[in-house]
């Protein structure tokens, strides 16, 4: 064979000639050999390292819906116009080399092409130092302002065709272009129809510039049930979770409400794609790999009625539009939250395209607090509402029994305990029975039981309803509430404070307890979990994914109330509405009868007067109770005068809602 | 193309050497198609008429190499050798007119220019000095033994290598020395002359890279060109800031050293990414992506853009092709019929070798990077001209090797 012939014979020195060839090739060999076979998964790895950047593709929030599918959140596609920087690259280069006449111009130079055979002989023999005429810093700048120029003589272009007068400084670009330069520099977040028509229709040709279609959070109904419902804001910094990303697309995260609460199972899976980029880092032509669609998050379904929410938050807003409060309406039979509104209110749409500072500052307010959500969050004096509780803790250690509670007391119009301790009444003096006692709201008559009772009985009581515990809604705005410790309470007592408590002042409790509490004396005694959330459903409808129910009803605990004692308070609250002397007859709905108690807490500091919380909490129908409700306004007049009202207007709706005369999702 | 004298299908047959023509046919064919996968894609993107693109310029400039080919056949090369001392001296004068009138490129001049084609007096060069020491060396064995001709044959290498150090092109000049000592050997120079030879230049190679890499400014004795030095520091892995440097001198030194080896990185991983078998012709990414510098992917780095997209399995059959045409070379010097014909065959065999030892070694980091062209396969039409001539002396040797 060829080679082995010149390897064996002939002269000595071909023989060596032949060898050292062969030596050589096989040095090579070894050589290519290490670097292709060897280590060829290693050089892969850099090669891929250094030409692709992986971009993390958020993917589509789950929608929030009402218990019919109406939806309080949602996306919504909108026109984005966004351009493309790889595609001006001839542009940029155009404008530099003109740029670059000018500047050498301005120094008197040119960069005509090289002297003839002759100059570059004689320029051989001259002296004259060789004049550096740009330096690499100013080629460099250079390049930027070339850069610059073109994209802004095409937004100029865009603004033309708009009228819009969109601005990007030079600041803006560099910096896109130093950290996201394989990605597509947005000019215009959101483009009208109309500039989306003008911009599709006369035959667009901007090189570079393209129109992409995005989807944005929308909340349709804007204020309703905000407080629930949350609110997201555009979110560009990277988490851990994406650390391995080399960019990540805006997306969103929840800033309060169900949006924060559940916003890894709204948010749903990111996808990746990948860009192949050049060697200066600009995307390569057709270089986007998808690696992993995104998959949309799940679509949240409330146990919330929509129609009745909106009824909830239109009667709250009849207390004088500028109220600060909140309204509960629990569907008694199983703890579901059927409307939960909170006043002031906001619109979450607010924070979409990012918010004013003055906006901001407004929503902060402390007095109106706007993101305040009062239903879960905010924890109030009960008042007199609290004197339910008071008694079917009496009932219950036999205090109070079906045939005492006929007996009559007589009151002062005052309690006075030891010497200098005196409690006002609100019920004029004069003979009462429990239920008289209960419809007029005498504090006399339930400070005498209360005292009878004794603090650790009625404490002991109060816990069985779970207050000063988290009612559990699984929201992160959730209040437990303030209920003294029975520990903390020295034997035998404190008269003045045990006097306090059965009317339902040394504790505090939120609207949504509250509304627990009456869910469970309207349904004979059984406290339930109130239930927000009724199922999390795949965003995707094609999917087989489960559907992650929250079962209903579920029971926390069972009271064990003897019927006849809670007749005897059922009487009473029905009562308190029907009859003409009771706190809560503006709650008086036709064909609908309303149980309720009133509650004006007083908020103190030493004698001063500094608020009045007010209360109507109630339920409705007497025969056969379906729905708790529970008002509750800040600085109200009294809690039949401002909070009734607002608990009839509810009751209205939803008494023509069960007779079919408005449909879902009106009022 | 063939001499006159052809008597009988017989003696046809063995006029041309197959292997030769087939092996450098290949190369031409695999050279044609990997300068296309590297540069075709932006030239199709500027709109560049078809002629203007590098591969079809490529293939003009074979065919043209194989026409010269076919011409410089025609004449007996012992007549040929007898201008060799006339193109010899031609080329220094070029050599020496580069210095002058030259068309500087990336820092060196190298090319001169006649209006529409642009050559690089160097190639020229080093097919005059072949010719020049082969007929210089072919003189009765006995002659050879005199230190004095050892020396003489020696300065006739060594003052192209200077012209060409000073374009500067170190690389193109080191490719003088061993193509000499090759010829010397073969000539029958005496061993001991060669041996002494070999350990001075090695002695002296390493006191120069010595003083490049570590001696202190002020007691460098050889001023090596900045480019060059870099080139040397990257090749050992060697620091740029001087052993006192502060800390921010260092970090720029390394910032720039990052710059200067980027050429070197991104060809190995251009040649490892291709794997075993290759990413698929016009599939590779380097080059089309940028990393692997445009200026240079289609010339320097050809045999990155073929390793990469063929993988090792490309690789292999380029140095297949190579050895084919290294070892008919050989096999021609060993049938060649006179001296001459041998000293200039085995010379012819070590340019090339060197050439492609150099090139490839640079793409895989064994060797420094140097401006040495892949011969046949980098564009260049110098280059490829030059590479043909010479692989056309081997085929003047082979049909001429039974003229008594």
């Amino acid at each position: 064979m060829l080679v082995f012939d010149q390897l064996n014979k002939g002269e000595s020195a071909l023989r060596i000639l032949a060898w050292g060839v062969v030596a050589g090739l096989g040095i090579l060999l070894a050589g290519l050999w290490r670097v292709q076979v060897l280590s060829g998964d290693e050089y892969r790895r850099r090669q891929e390292t250094q030409s692709y950047r992986s971009v993390r593709v958020p993917a589509m929030r789950g929608r929030i819906v009402d218990r019919n599918g109406l939806a309080f959140a949602e996306n919504q596609p909108r026109f984005r116009l966004d351009i493309y920087l790889d595609e001006l690259l001839p542009q940029f280069a155009k404008m530099d080399g003109q740029l670059r006449k000018e500047l050498l111009a301005s120094r008197g130079a040119t960069n005509a092409p090289d002297p003839g055979l002759l100059d570059r002989f004689l320029a051989k023999f001259s002296k004259a130092p060789k004049r550096v005429l740009i330096t690499p810093n100013e080629r460099e700048w250079l390049r930027r302002q070339a850069r610059f120029a073109v994209v802004s003589n095409i937004i100029q272009l865009i603004n033309q065709r708009l009228g819009t007068q969109i601005v990007k400084t030079e600041a803006d670009l560099y910096k896109h272009w130093q950290q996201q330069r394989a990605l597509p520099f947005p000019v215009i977040n959101k483009l009208t129809p109309a500039q989306v028509a003008i911009l599709t229709e006369q035959g667009w040709s901007f090189p570079g510039v393209e129109l992409e279609l995005v989807p944005v959070r929308s909340y349709p109904n804007g204020q309703l049930a905000a407080h629930i419902i949350g609110a997201v804001r555009t979110y560009d910094s990277a988490s851990e979770e994406d650390e391995a990303f080399d960019y990540r697309l805006r997306d969103y995260r929840g800033l309060i409400g169900l949006e924060s609460a559940f916003d890894r199972q709204l948010r749903g899976r990111p996808g990746a794609k990948s860009i192949l980029i050049n060697s200066s880092g600009y995307r390569h032509r057709q270089g986007e790999i998808m690696l992993a669609e995104p998959s949309i998050g799940d679509t949240l379904v409330t146990t919330l009625d929509l129609g009745l929410q909106k009824a909830v938050e239109k009667s709250l807003a009849q207390v004088n539009g500028d109220e600060r409060g909140a309204a509960v309406v629990v569907d008694t039979r199983n703890g579901d939250i059927l409307a939960c509104a909170s006043a002031p209110s906001f619109d979450p749409n607010a924070w979409i395209d990012g918010i004013s500072h003055a906006e901001n500052t407004r929503l902060l307010d402390p007095k109106m607090k706007y993101l305040f959500n009062r239903a879960t969050y905010g924890s109030y004096n009960p008042g007199s509402t609290f004197k339910i509780v008071t008694a079917l803790a009496c009932f219950e250690h036999g205090i109070l029994t079906t045939e005492n509670a006929h007996d009559r007391m007589r009151t002062l119009g005052y309690y006075r305990i030891g010497r200098n301790h005196k409690i006002d009444d609100t019920a004029p003096a004069g003979e009462y029975d429990f239920n008289r006692a209960f419809v007029k709201s005498s504090n006399s008559y339930f400070i005498e039981h209360g005292l009878h009772l004794g603090i650790n009985n009625l404490l002991e009581y109060a816990r069985r309803f779970h207050l000063g515990e988290k009612p559990g809604l699984r929201l992160n705005e959730e209040a437990a509430g303030i209920i003294p410790a029975i520990e903390d309470v020295p034997a035998g007592g404190i008269p003045g404070k045990t006097a306090n408590l059965s009317i339902g002042q040394e504790l505090t409790v939120t609207p949504v307890q509250l509304a627990m509490v009456i869910a469970a004396v309207a349904n004979g005694g059984t406290v339930y979990w109130p239930r927000l959330i009724d199922r999390f459903e795949p965003g995707d409808t094609l999917s087989d994914d489960p559907v992650e129910r929250v079962r209903p009803g579920q029971v926390r605990t069972r009271l064990s109330i003897r019927p006849e004692h809670l007749a005897i308070v059922h009487a009473a609250m029905r009562d308190d509405v029907a009859l003409d002397e009771g706190t809560g007859k503006n709650a008086r709905v036709k064909d609908f009868a309303v149980c309720g108690k009133t509650g004006t807490a007083e908020v103190k500091a030493g004698n001063r007067l500094l608020d009045r919380i007010t209360w109507f909490a109630s339920f409705a129908p007497f025969e056969s109770p379906r729905y708790a409700v529970i008002v509750m306004v800040e600085s109200g007049g009294s809690g039949g005068g401002t909070c009734a009202p607002v608990a009839k207007r509810i009751y209205e709706y939803l008494r023509d809602r069960e007779r079919g005369t408005i449909a879902f999702g009106q009022n | 193309m063939f001499p006159a004298n052809l008597q009988s299908n017989a003696q046809r047959e063995r006029l041309i050497d197959r292997p030769l023509w087939l092996g450098v046919l290949g190369l031409m064919g695999v050279g044609a198609a990997f300068i296309f996968s590297a540069t075709g894609a932006n030239e199709s993107a500027r709109n560049a008429a078809w002629y203007d693109y590098t591969a079809v310029r490529q293939s003009i400039a074979y065919a043209l190499g194989l026409f010269l080919v076919g011409c410089a056949c025609l004449i007996d090369y012992a007549r040929l050798a007898r201008w060799a001392l006339l193109a010899y001296w031609f080329s220094i004068v070029l050599l020496v007119a580069v210095y002058v009138v030259g068309v500087e490129r990336l820092g060196a001049k190298r090319w001169i220019d006649l209006g529409p084609i642009q050559f690089q007096p160097s190639e020229f060069a080093k097919l005059a000095f072949l010719f020049a020491v082969a007929n210089f060396l072919s003189r009765p064995v006995g002659e050879l033994s005199s230190p004095a001709l050892f020396v003489k044959a020696l300065g006739m290498a060594l003052l192209p290598f200077a012209l060409v150090v000073k374009q500067p092109d170190l690389g193109s000049a080191l490719v003088f020395l061993p193509t000499g000592i090759v010829m010397m050997l073969v000539a029958g120079v005496p061993r001991r002359f060669l041996i002494r030879f070999f350990a001075g230049a090695a002695c002296l190679v390493s006191l120069v890279l010595v003083d490049v890499l570590f001696a202190p400014a002020n007691w460098r004795f050889i001023q090596l060109e900045e480019y060059q030095k870099h080139r040397l520091l990257v090749y050992f892995n060697l620091d740029f800031a001087p052993r006192n440097a502060t800390e921010s001198q260092r970090l720029t030194a390394r910032a720039e050293k990052e710059k200067k080896s980027y050429n070197v990185k991104q060809a190995l991983i251009s040649v490892g990414s291709g794997g075993t078998w290759g990413k698929g012709w016009r599939q590779g990414t380097q080059g089309a992506l940028g990393y692997l510098p445009r200026a240079v992917a289609h010339n320097d780095f050809i045999f990155s853009v073929i390793a990469e997209e063929t993988g090792f399995a490309g690789s292999l059959l380029v140095l297949g092709l190579y050895s084919v045409v290294l070892f008919s070379g050989v096999k021609i010097a060993g049938q060649a019929r006179d001296r001459l014909g041998r000293i200039l065959a085995a010379g012819v065999v070590a340019l090339l070798f060197t050439h492609i030892f150099v090139n490839i070694g640079m793409n895989i980091a064994l060797m420094p990077v140097t401006g040495i062209p892949l011969p046949l396969l980098s564009a260049g039409g110098t280059s490829v001209i030059c590479s043909l001539l010479a692989i056309g002396i081997l085929q003047n040797i082979h049909q001429n090797r039974r003229h008594y």
